[in-house]
C-alpha cells in the first residue's frame, strides 16, 4: 500500500505554476528548458498545457543540486527547500546519514572511506544544529543532499554563519575569510563558553588527505580545497550571504 | 568491563548525542572502583570528533590508563581519536583486540 502510494505520488503530474514552485525557476526557464529538452514536460494534447510529473522534476533537481542549493541558501526571500532534502532538526540529520552510508555502500561498493566522508558530513551538519539552534535568522534546519552518480554531495544552512558565531569567543576576526581560516585550522568553539571545537579541522585535515573536493562558502568567503594539488584557498566571493553552504567532491 | 560503544548507535557524529551518552554511562562506570573498561567498537560504523570529545575527553582525563581502547581498524575512529589526542594533549591507551 506504501509502496503504490509512493509511486501514485512519483507519477503525480504538476502544472507549470506548481512545478515551477517545485524549482524555484520562472515559467519561462521551464519553458525554455522544456525546448531544449532538459526538462521535457507532458501535454494532454498537441497544443495543451504542459504538465511535469514529479518524479522529472525530482530528477533535474538532483541533476543540478549545487545550483538548486546555492540558490536557496542565498535566496533573499527565503523559502523552505525541497522536503526529501531538508533536515528540520539534528535528529532528522542523524537519520539521513545511516541512509547515505548505506547509499555509498550500496551504490559504490565498500570502502574504508566512507566512515570518514559520513564523519565530516556528519561534522559539517552537526556545526548547524550546534551553532544556530534558537538563532537562525529566518529557516531553521539544514539542507542536505547528494548525487552518487555525479559523487556530490551538498550541505547548506541559513543561520548565522561562521563570522557571526566564532565573533562571540574571538571578537577581533575581521572578516568572513578570517573566520574561515581560523574556523578550518584553528583549536576553537564559537560556542562560549566552551573553548573547544575540531570539527571543521577534521574535515579540512581529510579533504587534505583523501583524493575528494570541498568548497565551502559563507558570508562573503569561500574556502577551497583542491581534490587534485590539495592546496587550502580563501578568497573573497562576490555573493554574500548569512549561512554556510558546503559542496563535497568524491 | 567491555564498553560496546556500538550501543549508543552505529553513527556517532554530534556533540550533545555525545554528552547525553556520558551521562547514561556515568552511572555504569562511577561504581566501577579500579576496574579497567575496555572500549569495544565492534559494528560501530562512524566516529566524528564532536561526539568522541564530549564522550572520551571526559572519560580519558578521569580514568587514565584504566581506559583501554579496542583498535578495530575503523579510519573514522582512529582518525578521530588521534585528533583529540592532539587538540587536547591526552593520550589513549590503545590496545589489540584480545
Amino acid at each position: 500500500m506504501i509502496n503504490q502510494d509512493i509511486i501514485n505520488i512519483k507519477e503525480e503530474r504538476l502544472g507549470i505554476k506548481k512545478a515551477s514552485d517545485f524549482l524555484h525557476i520562472s515559467a519561462d526557464t521551464l519553458r525554455r528548458l522544456d525546448r531544449s529538452g532538459l526538462l521535457k514536460a507532458v501535454r494532454s494534447q498537441a497544443r495543451g498545457h504542459r504538465f511535469y510529473y514529479r518524479k522529472d522534476l525530482e530528477s533535474y533537481l538532483f541533476n543540478n543540486l549545487s545550483a538548486y542549493t546555492e540558490k536557496w541558501v542565498t535566496a533573499k526571500h527565503p523559502f523552505l527547500p525541497y522536503q526529501s532534502i531538508f533536515c528540520q532538526d539534528s535528529s532528522v540529520f542523524q537519520g539521513r546519514l545511516y541512509r547515505v552510508l548505506s547509499d555509498l555502500d550500496n551504490n559504490l561498493g565498500p570502502s574504508n572511506n566512507w566512515s570518514i566522508l559520513v564523519s565530516v558530513v556528519g561534522e559539517i551538519g552537526d556545526n548547524t544544529f550546534g551553532h544556530n539552534l534558537g538563532n537562525f535568522p529566518d529557516v531553521a534546519g539544514l539542507l542536505f543532499a547528494y548525487n552518487l552518480n555525479k559523487r556530490l554531495i551538498v550541505l547548506a544552512d541559513r543561520g548565522r554563519g561562521i563570522l557571526e558565531t566564532l565573533r562571540k569567543v574571538r571578537p577581533g576576526i575581521k572578516d568572513d575569510a578570517e573566520a574561515l581560516k581560523v574556523a578550518f585550522t584553528e583549536i576553537i568553539s564559537g560556542r562560549a563558553p566552551e573553548n573547544r571545537g575540531n570539527g571543521l579541522k577534521w574535515v579540512r585535515q581529510n579533504f587534505e588527505r583523501l583524493p575528494w573536493g570541498l568548497t565551502f562558502r559563507s558570508g562573503s568567503a569561500e574556502l577551497l580545497i583542491n581534490k587534485k594539488d590539495k592546496r587550502m584557498l580563501i578568497r573573497k566571493n562576490a555573493k554574500s550571504f548569512h549561512g554556510c553552504l558546503a559542496i563535497i567532491n568524491f | 568491563m567491555v564498553l560496546k560503544i556500538a550501543k549508543f548507535g552505529a553513527i556517532l557524529v554530534s556533540r550533545q548525542l555525545g554528552k547525553e551518552a556520558l551521562a547514561a554511562f556515568n552511572s555504569d562506570y562511577k561504581n566501577l572502583g579500579n576496574e579497567i573498561i575496555e572500549v569495544d567498537f565492534e559494528n560501530l560504523e562512524v566516529l566524528a570528533p564532536s561526539w568522541a570529545d564530549e564522550f572520551f575527553t571526559p572519560l580519558q582525563k578521569e580514568l587514565g590508563k584504566q581506559l583501554r581502547i579496542r583498535d578495530n581498524g575503523n579510519d573514522s575512529v582512529t582518525g578521530t581519536l588521534r585528533l583529540l589526542e592532539e587538540t587536547n594533549k591526552i593520550k589513549f591507551n590503545f590496545i589489540t583486540k584480545s
